[in-house]
């Protein structure tokens, strides 16, 4: 065999591994490539602020809704603790919280009772105040509720607390403690549930997440970083066997 | 032995931060050493109508709820404002005398980095200051390299409450 052919031979050879490996290796470059100017421009698009909402992803990553919540009737509608977020009916309220003590309607408030904390919002959920220590909210309080003439009182462990109708002044409170009706958490309402289940899902996977996860190939799991790893390498062999033929094209 | 100095440092930059976070001041001792121990009764400022939106071209945003609570005495007023630095919010007292910062103290910082902003080095630059015409302060502030957006935060706070205090027109308050 002649010296040329050979040459030719390995040339070709060199050839067809080049096309196969850019055949394998278009639909890594294809994701690296779009993930990687979508990740670029992350603030611009807003990537961080958009949150994922597909079961399917949700899913993959394992994000479940809460297991723990408790939910007290407020005249037709709801407050409820989903995990560490406070809703009032499906609208999400202002910051996390560990524990629903209770709630109730008190003249034109929504009387809200988490942690050692009253909020006060409207009926259409707007935060009226938050009301802490400092405020005269009674310490290690137990539970809410409207003695009998209407006015909301707070079981505050060692003693009965009053609020004035402003808010801006706390008394002891006295008088027939039987005749209080305390507010307790009621069952949550299938419906309601299910609503909750999917705003709350759909409020804690960012869309960069993803994107970084596919990008690094983390969303497979450790071996989809070695599979990108791959790819990598197989880049590098593509840039390599051009860079080759070009040279013996040459020749 | 340049990897144990990075652990090391390393971990004194991460307790460091960790112990700058946090409650410097209860909000009921910052009231007691504002009103020598005779704190007055709250009040409450609706933030309705023009005084609404004057405080959100003020702050750029919404305030978070529809009343403040502050406290009054004579021609002084006490308030706890709370404004997000970069992500989590920093409770402040300021205290306004006649339209001017008296005071002013970082209450509870709860973010990473910026918790510069607490010393007295930088929180003494807001004596005497007052509103301008366009709700600016009429006295410069300078910044803290690395604490901007923590500086930019206790600024509009400052702002906020000289707002505030102009709005409840301080004469009426019973001495």
């Amino acid at each position: 065999m002649s010296r040329h052919r050979k040459h030719r031979l390995k040339l070709r050879s060199l050839y067809v591994w080049h096309r196969y490996i850019g055949l394998v290796a278009a639909l890594f470059i294809a994701v690296l490539s779009i993930t990687g100017v979508l990740l670029n421009h992350t603030e611009r698009l807003g990537l961080d602020q958009h949150h994922v909402q597909t079961d399917l992803v949700l899913d993959w990553y394992g994000i479940h809704a809460p297991q723990t919540m408790t939910s007290f009737k407020v005249g037709t509608r709801r407050i409820t603790l989903f995990g560490h977020h406070l809703y009032l009916d499906t609208l999400e309220l202002p910051g996390t919280h560990q524990q629903l003590i209770g709630a109730t309607k008190f003249t034109d408030y929504i009387v809200v009772a988490v942690d050692n904390s009253i909020f006060l919002f409207t009926p259409q959920g707007e935060l009226v105040e938050h009301l802490d220590g400092v405020d005269g909210v009674p310490s290690g309080m137990r539970s809410l509720g409207i003695d009998g003439f209407g006015s909301l009182v707070v079981d505050g462990g060692h003693a009965i607390y009053q609020p004035a109708t402003d808010f801006l002044k706390w008394t002891h409170w006295e008088g027939d403690a039987k005749a209080i009706e305390w507010k307790q958490p009621a069952p949550l309402p299938g419906p309601l549930y299910r609503a909750l289940v999917e705003h709350y899902r759909g409020e804690v996977l960012p869309v960069e997440r993803v994107l970084l996860d596919l990008h690094s190939g983390r969303i497979f799991g450790r071996y989809g970083v070695w599979v990108m790893d791959a790819a990598a390498v197989l880049l590098i062999l593509l840039s390599v066997t051009g860079i080759w033929m070009w040279l013996r094209r040459g020749r | 032995m340049w990897i144990r100095l990075l652990l090391f440092t390393a971990a004194l930059a991460v307790s460091f931060a960790s112990l700058a976070r946090g409650t410097y001041q209860q909000p009921e001792d910052f009231l007691q050493d504002t009103f020598a121990g005779k704190v007055p009764q709250p009040q409450v400022v609706w933030l309705r109508g023009e005084l609404k939106t004057e405080v959100e071209k003020l702050l750029g945003h919404r305030y978070p709820s529809l009343r403040v609570r502050y406290w009054a005495q004579g021609n002084r007023s006490a308030w706890i404002l709370e404004e997000v630095g970069k992500d989590l919010p920093i409770t402040t007292g300021i205290v306004v005398d006649n339209g001017r910062i008296e005071r002013i103290k970082v209450l509870t910082f709860r973010e990473s980095r910026g918790w510069e902003i607490r010393y007295p080095f930088f929180t003494d630059q807001f004596k005497d200051a007052a509103l301008s015409g366009d709700y600016q302060l009429d006295h410069r502030i300078d910044n803290i390299s690395g604490a901007t957006l923590s500086v930019r935060a206790l600024i509009k706070q400052a702002r906020l409450a000289l707002l505030l205090h102009q709005h409840i027109g301080n004469n009426s308050v019973p001495p």
